[in-house]
């Protein structure tokens, strides 16, 4: 049941309308009040939070190892189908960038590069 | 070090880096070697994918542990897929990067994997460096259809005197050993694996023995015998013991049966041992109910049927037009109490093309192997039988079946005709000779020679209790004094009128002597 109501809420948050949203989640407490199993409101926003995190997770984002190269990256990165509007700096790239955006994985950066080339050496 | 910096320079100039986009998905959660993914939306089943450590490190950690870890995807969901780990779970954690291969899970087969000793991703584990096969195959994969199968026509002799006469197997035939533990079951595998080195080359099979949820210890004395019996010139180990995944417990008979149809469709013989398919079950039914699937009888998923049979069916003898080669399967199964009508003995034996059933009561008796001649059977093998031994083990089955009955009859009767008595000396006899030791097969010639003398009354002579004694006398004379008389067995397949005679004579000649 718990995932029936946590769906409805999901369904809700996906439309652009904030009131009906809004709407939604004051009838599921009132109800859930009515029938007398508010223990499941803490359920509920849990799912709900891990839902969020997994959206976010999917979300499009571009890291670029130096900050200068943001530019250039997110251009490249648009071409690759990835549309983030900034970049977040990760030295620990190396070099060149790497972007994600659902489950697409776009990685041009040095490090990469770098570990694919010690993997066909050292196997 | 020259070689070392050779070999990075010509990877420098040959590598060209990964430009295009791929798919991925991030660990939702991990336990018990499964893992829930989230994206990887265009995954097929049974693809594999690659768990990698390296993507939220720097540099300088990742190398530090840069082996990455496979996994199986073995449940495809509406919000995400599931996988097996094929390594360390302990290493996969949440928010991991899971990338697609893009490929089923395949092994890496070849003539190079022969005296190996390798796990179901078919990695050496004997620490003798890689095994150099780079054929790639994948493990699950359709099993011939009716077209290009022949019927069993070759034997395949286990050097085992009971069952080369009784329960003949042949090649491209799938025939199970079913028996409670430490009945011998994996030591008529064994044998029959040692048997295959009287062989010629020419038409030795390739051998390939499974071992599924096995103590380490046991399957490296296994492999220490065959190295020693010079029998991992023609055999292949592939290893999932008992401290493995589960997930690599379940694929190893499938690695075993890619290993072995590599052989067969490259027109040679080959014949693959599951031991055994029981704990192969156990280990299948722990990752479904892990991926959730809904449990069925003995809270099996409900496909360990079709587990069971997409496997043995691999085992064929494939036509003319497909090479002739032929793959074939001996699965072991472990009852409990004796028990052949729980659910997975059940299913592999009507699967199977018959089965050879050890009793622990045999075995208690000192009899090896402790075959139950009455409930084992052959459903095939008879019409692969060489002519010899079909001449000489004609009416074995049915007599010792007999004597079964007459035995179980005289504890209750007191006095008996001298009819019965006969009987019950005769079957007292052809047990005794029907006894083997343990890692010891006969070259089927041997097998013929012995079971013909005892069929034609050349034992009678003896008191039941010198049988044994007697027959290993007869095997000394035969080896020392008869070898016109088995190279012609062995050459011509059949015992001819000639041979007859001429071995006869020799037979008289050794009842005289050993009065």
């Amino acid at each position: 049941m718990m995932d029936t109501y946590t769906r409805v809420l999901e369904i809700a948050a996906e439309t652009a309308d904030e009131a009906v949203a809004e709407t939604a989640v004051t009838k599921l407490i009132t109800h859930l009040k009515s029938a007398g199993r508010e223990k499941l409101l803490p359920s509920i926003a849990a799912e709900l939070r891990k839902i969020a995190a997994r959206r976010r997770a999917l979300r499009p984002v571009v890291e670029v190892a130096h900050a200068d190269d943001e530019r250039a990256a997110l251009l490249e990165a648009k071409e690759a189908g990835i549309d983030a509007r900034h970049a977040v700096v990760n030295p620990s790239l190396i070099s060149g960038w790497r972007g994600r955006t659902g489950s697409v994985l776009v990685d041009r950066s040095g490090k990469r590069a770098l570990i694919d080339i010690y993997r066909n050496v050292t196997s | 070090m020259e070689s070392i910096i050779k070999r990075i320079e010509k990877e420098l100039e040959s590598f060209a880096p990964a430009a295009g986009a791929e798919e991925t998905g991030i660990v939702r959660a991990t336990g018990d070697g499964i893992a829930e993914i989230d994206g990887l939306t265009s995954a097929v089943l049974s693809e594999m994918v690659l768990f990698d450590p390296t993507f939220d490190r720097t540099l300088e950690d990742a190398l530090k542990d840069p082996e990455p870890i496979f996994g199986l995807l073995l449940n495809l969901e509406e919000d995400g897929v599931r996988a097996a780990v094929l390594g360390d779970a302990s290493k996969v954690y949440e928010g991991m990067l899971v990338r697609r291969l893009g490929r089923l899970l395949s092994i890496p087969v070849g003539d190079s994997l022969i005296g190996r000793v390798v796990n179901p991703l078919g990695e050496a584990v004997d620490g003798k460096g890689p095994t150099g096969a780079t054929k790639q195959v994948p493990i699950e994969r359709e099993a011939y259809g009716v077209i290009d199968r022949a019927p069993v026509n070759t034997p395949l002799h286990t050097g085992i005197k009971a069952i080369d006469a009784m329960i003949p197997i042949g090649r491209g035939q799938r025939e199970l050993i079913i028996g409670d533990r430490g009945t011998g079951k994996t030591t008529i595998a064994i044998d029959t694996i040692l048997n295959q080195k009287s062989e010629s080359p020419e038409t030795r099979p390739i051998c390939i023995y499974v071992a599924i949820g096995q103590k380490e210890s046991k399957t490296a004395k296994i492999v220490a015998e065959l190295e020693e019996k010079g029998a991992m010139e023609y055999t292949i180990v592939v290893t999932a013991p008992a401290s493995s995944p589960a997930a690599f417990q379940f694929l190893a008979p499938f690695a075993g049966a890619a290993i072995g149809e590599h052989f067969m469709e490259a027109g040679k013989d080959a014949l693959v041992i599951y031991d055994d398919l029981s704990k192969q079950a156990v280990a299948y039914r722990q990752l479904s109910l892990l991926l959730r699937r809904p449990p069925g009888r003995e809270a099996y998923p409900g496909d360990i049927f079709y587990l069971h049979s997409r496997l043995l069916e691999r085992a064929a003898k494939l036509s003319k037009e497909r090479g002739g080669g032929s793959l074939t399967a001996l699965p072991i199964i472990e009852t409990q109490e004796g028990d052949v009508s729980a659910y997975i003995p059940t299913n592999v034996i009507s699967i199977t093309d018959g089965q050879i059933f050890l009793l622990a009561d045999l075995f208690n008796k000192g009899m090896r192997p402790a075959i139950d001649v009455g409930i084992s059977v052959s459903r095939v093998g008879s019409s692969a039988q060489t002519k010899a031994m079909k001449k000489v083990s004609g009416k074995i089955k049915l007599e010792l079946a007999q004597f079964r009955e007459l035995e179980a009859f005289m504890q209750f009767a007191s006095d008996l005709d001298e009819e019965t008595k006969k009987r019950i000396d005769a079957g007292r006899r052809m047990t005794e000779v029907l006894k083997q030791p343990d890692g010891k097969p006969l070259p089927f010639e041997l097998e013929a020679a012995i079971i013909f003398a005892a069929t034609n009354g050349y034992f009678d002579s003896f008191a039941p209790e010198e049988t044994s004694a007697v027959e290993r006398k007869l095997q000394d004379f035969l080896v020392r004094e008869a070898g016109d008389v088995l190279g012609a067995i062995r050459e011509k397949r059949e015992i001819t009128e000639e041979t007859e005679r001429l071995y006869r004579e020799l037979l008289e000649k050794f009842v005289e002597r050993s009065k």
